[in-house]
């Protein structure tokens, strides 16, 4: 699209005084490319360079491994500046959070809007599937849809709730070009987003079905365009980084998105080619022979990447943008943004049998005001229950790595409670955190949204009373109970104690809820505990990892998706959760094996020591009649992989020797059955 | 494509060469053809690139990359792979009109622009060539096409060196008929009297000269233009006359 758009002559200025390469490349990105997606070579190169040159690189959806956090002995630095949160909540932990300079929520993805992801089982090796929580085998699935956002003020709750996590971390939110982005965006730029990313549909391109990339994208031009005349006309734009990406690859595209009004660009497909990338279109078949897109470790070792080669590549960019600039007269880049003005329709535009017909003065209209970012959005953190009465009161204590025990009166205006404690545990305890129940903080009343979210290991929070949706939102290790209050005891099984999606994306950590849970109840757990009295629809989706219990009933819908993990149901009416189980990936059994009952009875005692639930009084003071209705719930393939990864340690490996055996076992009958239907298609 | 993984399960082979100590005794060639099973593993170590840099001929800098014929190099290896031998040949005909030269002759910058041969040796691609055309000769799926039609024009061609050939091939296909004038006692230009017979047997040449003679081509031999014929007679006896004489 920029292609039909021309500059019109200026007076040129000296190249010299145009603004230096080194400060344009720090507006530079790479992509949002997984750690998964990409072997660690390329992704790692990525980070070094960008890291070089005052860039940012994007970690994109996948985790990151702890150990990028710290500098190389050499000065380098492999942390990825932009960390992402989409919707499958890998790896997303307070860890993960803190070390970004920028958190990126992915809404969606330009090549592909409105689809997830995934990972194929023969790409989750043993470390990728560490990273990211899960099983190694197991094919992982990004759902469509962010669990927690199916609304504007859920996504500013999100955007809240990481910049709790995370204060000194800009909030990104990612876009893709649609008609009507400009109306989004202004409410993302309501919602307190610091950054709004509006993504091409030609970017990506690699890892999307060909049917998407050609008939559900749009240009960026179109989106960028779109937004930054919205965001102005509502007095919007100078709270907001506007930042673009889709297939950049020159100067002159550079020059362009500016003056259609982004600050900040993001390279993905040509960073990859300087890796070495030769367009094999096989991201997802982990056999890129350039080591890139692979985990395959005979394959990465053909990598032939170079950080130093990236770190040329942006300054190039970077010189041809200052080269176009002196043409046009502009010394900075801040003056050139948003100056559609020294746009026109190109003259082969105008003559092209099919181009002369677009009428593309919309694309450069020029609406009078700021046109970039000036002031920072105010988040109130300032007026959160953390800021103003917690942190005050624990601080030091974090500091001093000792124990406090304190109370406090909640209400449902007090959101993300316990994040920004977390966080500063986090900081300076990394992902050991503290230890357990070191920081308890108890609170009487009804919670806000995101209650716990994120909170680290040694942080306990124990509320009586109850709470709003989003309750331990990607628990990083700390515990959360709920009790209902003393008064309340009688009537509290069969009423709803907690709101929608709690414990949505959690890693790590232990929940007791002593009430019902609403819809979307530990949906993308990876990794943490909890026992719940009853919850509602949709209950486990997606989940890879942790152990629920159940002691009461479900909704419809559970389990669909669920790839990992183990949840335990006690109910009443075993047809009747029969039919509400989403048995394509799960099998439903019976526990018969004394250690698995006993971890079951451990929950269910930690339930009853902390809630004091009537609810596990009974089903333990009645243990053998209660364990004969007790349902499993396992997905078929993780059970497989598990049962695997046992045998080879009851041969004597180790942890990780036998879950890289288990895994190549599996891809070895995984590559033979992809052969076997080559084979019988022809592709021609 | 091959299979998915035949480039890291399978090594480079190349074709077998017969031994020096029976090489010395003769000037025949010294390679053969690859057994199917040789065949069929080199097919599955083509990875079918998103941009096969093998099938794109072009000058860079001088110098020839990818197959300057275009032949569409990972639809045969793929098919070699499935053993479908016909059909394999069928597409490597498509492009190709002497794949039993190029097969043995040709200095394969396609092999060069492998991207396999990143960090790998490439595709075996000019012996799959062979072999595919090979096997096409001794299952007799090789057989003299004649045109459907004739337009009623004629073309004189002045060399039958591999570019004379073609050219005929090519026009009398098109369904005009083609003379050939050379000036030497055989057709086949260098291809003849210039590469060796270790390389490429004569009796190659002379097979495909003789299909494109039943396929209706007439060659006019010993005469040499300019010198037994004028170029005037030529330009007023044919519709068109094309100068293949070599450098
Ligand atoms: C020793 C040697 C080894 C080679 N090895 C290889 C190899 O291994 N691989 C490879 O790819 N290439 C090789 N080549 C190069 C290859 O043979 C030539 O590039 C190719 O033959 C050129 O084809 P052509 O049709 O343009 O010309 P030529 O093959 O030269 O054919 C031209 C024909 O035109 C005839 N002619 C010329 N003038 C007239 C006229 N006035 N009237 C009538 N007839 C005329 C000539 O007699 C000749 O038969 C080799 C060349 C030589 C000399
Ligand atoms: S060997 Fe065959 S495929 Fe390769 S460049 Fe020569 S003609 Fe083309």
């Amino acid at each position: 699209m920029r292609n039909l758009l021309d500059f019109k002559d200026r007076e040129s200025i000296p190249v010299e005084e145009v603004e230096p390469v080194s400060s344009i490349v720090k507006r530079f990105k790479t992509g949002a490319m997984s750690f998964g997606s990409l072997s660690k070579e390329a992704h790692e190169t990525l980070a070094i360079a960008m890291n070089r040159i005052g860039g940012k690189s994007n970690s994109g959806e996948g985790g990151e491994d702890p150990k990028r956090y710290a500098p190389d002995a050499n000065g380098d630095l492999r942390r990825s500046a932009i960390k992402q949160i989409a919707s499958g909540r890998f790896g997303v932990k307070s860890h993960y959070l803190i070390h970004a300079d920028e958190l990126q929520i992915k809404m969606a993805q330009g090549a592909k809007p409105g689809e997830g992801g995934q990972l194929p089982g023969n790409k989750v090796y043993p470390w990728v599937a560490d990273v990211r929580g899960s099983t190694p085998g197991v094919g992982l699935i990004s759902p469509p849809p962010h669990h927690d956002i199916y609304s504007i003020e859920d996504l500013a709750q999100l955007i809240y709730d990481l910049k709790n996590a995370n204060r000194e971390a800009r909030i990104s939110v990612k876009l893709v070009a649609k008609s009507g982005i400009g109306t989004i965006a202004a409410g993302v730029a309501k919602g307190k987003a610091d950054v709004i990313s509006v993504s091409g549909y030609d970017g990506g391109t690699g890892a999307s079905p060909r049917t998407s990339i050609k008939h559900t994208g749009l240009p960026w031009e179109l989106g960028l365009a779109e937004t930054h005349q919205t965001l102005m006309l509502n007095n919007l734009r100078e709270r907001v980084v506007l930042e673009t990406d889709g297939k950049l690859m020159t100067g002159k595209d550079v020059v362009m998105a500016a003056l259609l009004g982004a600050e900040e660009f993001g390279f993905a497909t040509a960073p990859l080619v300087v890796l070495g990338c030769v367009m094999m279109r096989v991201c997802h078949k982990d056999t890129c022979p350039v080591g890139i897109a692979t985990q395959n470790p005979e394959l990465r070792e053909k990598f032939m990447g170079n950080a130093d080669h990236v770190v040329n590549f942006m300054h190039y960019i970077a010189q041809e943008v200052r080269e176009i600039m002196a043409m046009l007269g502009f010394r900075t880049i801040e003056e050139m943004i948003g100056r559609t003005d020294i746009l026109t329709i190109s003259e082969r535009a105008k003559v092209h049998w099919k181009a002369k017909d677009l009428d593309l003065s919309t694309l450069i209209y020029r609406v009078d005001g700021g046109r970039t970012c000036q002031t920072k959005q105010d988040h109130q953190l300032q007026r959160s229950l953390d800021e103003s009465a917690i942190l005050p009161m624990v601080l030091s204590i974090i500091e001093q790595n000792e124990k406090v025990d304190i109370t406090y009166n909640i209400k449902n205006t007090h959101r993300a409670v316990g994040t920004i404690t977390g966080s500063e545990i986090t900081k300076r305890y990394g992902e050991e955190g503290m230890v357990e129940d070191a920081i308890t903080l108890r609170f009487n009343g009804s919670a806000g949204q995101s209650f716990g979210a994120y909170v680290p290991k040694g942080m306990t929070l124990r509320l009586t009373g109850d709470a709003n949706d989003y309750v331990g939102k990607g628990l990083s290790g700390g515990k959360i109970i709920i009790s209902s209050p003393p008064e309340a005891k009688s009537a509290e099984s069969g009423n709803i104690i907690i709101g929608n999606v709690a414990l949505y994306g959690a890693t790590t950590g232990e929940a007791y809820i002593n009430g019902y849970a609403g819809e979307r109840f530990a949906v993308r757990n990876s990794g943490a505990n909890a026992v719940v009295e009853g919850i509602g629809d949709h209950g486990c989706e997606y989940m890879t990892g942790g152990r629920v219990v159940i002691l009461g009933d479900v909704g419809k819908n559970f389990a669909a998706g669920m790839s990992g993990g183990i949840a335990y149901i006690l109910t009443e009416d075993p047809e009747k959760f029969d039919v509400l189980c989403n048995k394509e990936m799960v099998a439903i059994e019976t526990v018969s094996d004394p250690m698995e009952l006993e971890e079951v009875k451990r929950l269910i005692q930690n339930h009853y020591h902390y809630t004091a639930s009537q609810k596990a009084r009974f089903v333990l003071s009645h243990w053998n009649g209660s364990m004969q209705k007790l349902v499993k719930v396992i997905p078929r393939d993780f059970r497989h992989m598990q049962e695997q990864i046992q045998t080879y340690k009851n041969a004597g490996m180790s942890d990780r020797e036998a879950a890289l055996h288990a895994f190549e076992l599996k891809k070895k009958n995984a590559v033979g059955n992809q052969n076997l239907k080559t084979s019988t298609v022809v592709p021609l | 494509m091959g299979k998915l993984t035949g480039f890291m399960d399978y090594a480079r082979e190349e074709v077998e060469e017969r031994e020096a100590r029976h090489r010395i005794s003769d000037w025949r060639e010294y390679k053969a053809p690859f057994s199917d099973e040789t065949l069929k593993r080199q097919g599955a170590r083509c990875m079918d690139c998103g941009t096969p840099f093998c099938q794109i001929g072009e000058v860079l800098d001088g110098a020839t990359t990818g197959c300057p014929i275009y032949n569409l190099i990972p639809e045969w290896n793929h098919l070699v792979y499935l053993e479908k031998w016909e059909e394999a040949l069928e597409r490597l005909l498509k492009t190709n009109n002497f794949p039993e030269f190029t097969g043995r002759v040709c200095p394969a910058p396609c092999e060069g622009s492998c991207t396999l041969a990143i960090a790998d040796p490439a595709v075996t691609i000019k012996s799959i060539e062979r072999t595919i055309i090979d096997k096409g000769f001794e299952n007799g799926w090789i057989a003299s096409r004649m045109p459907r039609n004739r337009t009623g024009k004629s073309v004189a061609i002045i060399g039958s060196g591999p570019a004379g050939l073609a050219s005929a091939d090519q026009l009398n296909q098109a369904g005009h008929m083609v003379t050939v004038y050379e000036r030497q006692d055989r057709a086949g230009g260098l291809l003849m009297y210039g590469i060796p017979n270790m390389k490429l047997e004569k009796e190659v040449v002379e097979r495909r000269v003789r299909l494109l003679e039943e396929e209706g081509i007439q060659f006019i031999l010993n005469t040499e233009v300019g010198i037994d014929i004028h170029a005037d007679e030529l330009n007023e006896m044919y519709d068109a006359v094309i100068l293949c004489t070599g450098a």
